[in-house]
């Protein structure tokens, strides 16, 4: 692990630990206006333990910085296009429909994963096969498993 | 038990309904986001014209086969097919990065047909005395249990406890999120008409273990699985000799499986990870849980399967379903007339003992039925060019966590979760513990809550909590296993001063 990497990780990783206490802050604030005793006993426990485990985290960290490997190697845009295109297809399902939905997060998931060189056969291969998964699964759900997908 | 019924059991038809039930419960099972309650649930209406006993047989083979294949995806992709498959995963999917998914296959089915027939031959020969077991859990068993389950939180913590106790207490928070069950309170939404349903356990499941493999294999150019030039079968031989070795492992967690299948409303999720639990907690120091251990899908594979034969037991003989499966195939037989109860096993006899032969058989029969399909869904995953793999499977996690509420909104729920999953993750707090709070808390709360009102209005809040034996044994085995990890790494600081000096 290399020094910048170690820095990303120590960093990073009192982020996240900070990201927990505060929400078990605002967890805690949010049990204070319920109704009943018996939904709120519950999550305020859970919540001041949050709040404890997170403050005892953070005081080791400074301590003894723990090592993470923090976002490591890869390339972003892959990873940034897949999320998304997965995100778009949720967006667009009501409008268009499950099945064209799907294909926007294939051809992201896809375009993200090739890491070859695009010939035009894997191009036929690749895209085909995509076809045959999508459809296939969408039959299985909606007509087999009587799944009212949109 | 009689003759007639065994001969009952083994006419053509049974058999072919057992098998057809356990390769479509196994594939189901398999595909990320189908349940074996919904594998169940789906195929219900094909049994009621059928006979009682074949119907059961069929529900059952279903059943057994869905949780049996949820090990596939867990294994292969790092994604529990099943929730019964979540302790599944941490052994499974590094044994298959390393290049050994073929043997992690093979030794699931193995132990899953071992598991299968433990619960089953209890169902067959015990099932009116363990029935009583299930009365004798009360609100604060269950919820000891459920802290034993959390307990696995020290062991999954990836060497950092606190940072796995933070991701139990986050995953816990996470369980509240909703209309509260008890009170109708609604909690930790923020305004948001998204979130009152709360979160799916399967669809976070999905989105914590199967979204982060997916950012990280379409980031880099390896591939997805290590896998040696010709070997693509499944090393049957190689399994059934580290499983024969483990036999040990194999009765202790089927019997845990078979006892925890028992207690309604627990299931096979909760049976791997104790069952899990106890053999990282029993393990030998050269064992590395965690990093690829056979003995760690063995324990998960055993534990969840003998919940089948487990669950039934309360289902018949006490007419409350065991698992969720249980109470779909508890609606089912309501519908062919068969009443459950305590006189089913006079009254209904050769039905009951058909049935149970019916699911030995069943269970036999996945081994043949398990090893092939596994074989095939290892070659597919291993040649399936990443390119493909990687859409494939993100289309895979879209459609079934959609299919579970029908909701686009637990889609993206199951995302996001898979994009925080992957963010931490990065920094060391592991998904593992995120997603036992978020299973384990429910059944913690409810118990806490119930323990809670019945000791104060006893005035007896320390002998509710503390003062039964059953509770006194579960509290003493979770500080066992929060104990065990520091005084083995205390013995291994030891000796290696010994060796040192």
């Amino acid at each position: 692990m290399n020094n910048s990497t170690a820095i990303q990780g120590r960093f990073g990783s009192l982020i996240v630990t900070v990201f927990f206490f505060i929400a078990g802050i605002v967890a805690l604030y949010d049990t204070m206006s319920y109704s009943d005793t018996d939904s709120q006993v519950f999550p305020q426990t859970v919540a001041i333990g949050l709040i404890l485990f997170t403050s005892i985290s953070l005081v080791t960290q400074f301590l003894k910085p723990s090592e993470s490997e923090g976002f490591g190697a890869g390339i972003w845009w892959r990873r940034v296009l897949l999320i998304v295109s997965m995100l778009l297809a949720c967006g667009a399902m009501p409008y268009v429909g499950f099945l064209p939905a799907g294909v926007i997060a294939f051809v992201g998931g896809l375009i993200a994963a090739m890491h070859d060189r695009w010939t035009v056969r894997t191009v036929l291969i690749y895209w085909g096969s995509g076809i045959v998964v999508m459809v296939a699964f969408f039959t299985l759900f909606k007509f087999a498993l009587q799944v009212p997908l949109p | 038990m009689d003759f007639g019924s065994f001969l009952s059991a083994l006419t053509l038809l049974n058999i072919a309904l057992a098998l057809f039930g356990v390769v479509a419960g196994t594939i189901i099972g398999s595909i990320p986001g189908l349940t074996a309650t919904m594998a169940v649930a789906v195929l219900v209406p094909i049994t009621f014209s059928m006979e009682p006993a074949s119907a059961l047989i069929l529900l059952g083979a279903i059943y057994t086969g869905a949780i049996y294949g949820g090990a596939y995806a867990a294994i292969l992709l790092n994604t529990p097919g099943t929730p019964s498959a979540i302790a599944t995963t941490f052994d499974g999917y590094p044994m298959a990065k390393r290049g050994d998914g073929d043997l992690a296959v093979a030794l699931a089915c193995f132990a899953s047909v071992f598991g299968g027939l433990v619960g089953a031959l209890a169902l067959l020969f015990l099932a009116p005395p363990l029935a009583s077991v299930a009365l004798a859990f009360g609100p604060v068993e269950y919820f000891w249990l459920s802290i034993f389950g959390l307990s696995l939180i020290a062991s999954l913590s990836n060497g950092n406890l606190m940072k796995g106790l933070v991701g139990g207490a986050f995953g816990m928070l996470l369980s509240t999120v909703g209309v509260a069950e008890i009170s109708a309170d609604i909690r930790l939404t923020f305004g948001s008409q998204t979130m009152i349903g709360g979160f799916d356990v399967v669809g976070a499941l999905i989105g914590l273990y199967c979204i982060p493999v997916l950012i990280d294999l379409c980031a880099v150019p390896d591939r997805h699985l290590k896998v040696e030039e010709g070997v693509q079968k499944v090393r049957i031989g190689e399994a059934a000799r580290i499983a024969m070795k483990s036999k040990f492992n194999l009765v202790r967690s089927s019997v845990i499986g078979t006892l925890v299948g028992i207690l309604p409303g627990a299931g096979g999720s909760v049976a791997g990870l104790v069952a899990y639990s106890e053999a990282k907690r029993t393990a030998k120091p050269e064992q590395k849980f965690g990093e690829g251990e056979a003995d760690g899908i063995i324990a998960t594979e055993s534990a969840n399967n003998a919940t089948v034969g487990g669950g039934f037991i309360p289902t018949l003989v006490l007419g409350i379903p065991g698992t969720p499966p249980d109470a779909v195939i508890l609606g089912a037989l309501l519908v062919q007339g068969v009443r459950t109860g305590p006189s089913l096993f006079q009254d209904g006899g050769s039905i009951v003992y058909t049935f149970i032969y019916g699911l030995l058989i069943a269970t036999v029969l996945m081994l043949p039925a398990g090893l092939l399909i596994g074989r095939y869904a290892y070659k597919s995953i291993v040649t399936i060019p990443k390119a493909v793999l990687v859409p494939a499977v993100g289309f895979m996690t879209i459609i079934g966590t959609f299919a579970i509420r029908n909701s686009i909104s637990d889609v993206i729920i199951m995302i996001c979760l898979g994009v925080f999953g992957w963010v931490v993750g990065r920094f060391g707090f592991a998904a593992s513990p995120i997603v036992l709070g978020l299973i384990l808390g429910p059944i913690a709360e409810q118990g806490f809550v119930q323990s809670w009102t019945i000791g104060a209005a006893t005035n007896n809040l320390t002998g509710m909590f503390f003062g039964r034996p059953i509770s006194q044994a579960i509290l003493a085995f979770t500080i066992l296993t929060l104990l065990v990890p520091f005084i083995l790494a205390r013995k291994q600081r030891k000796a290696a001063t010994g060796a040192k000096s």
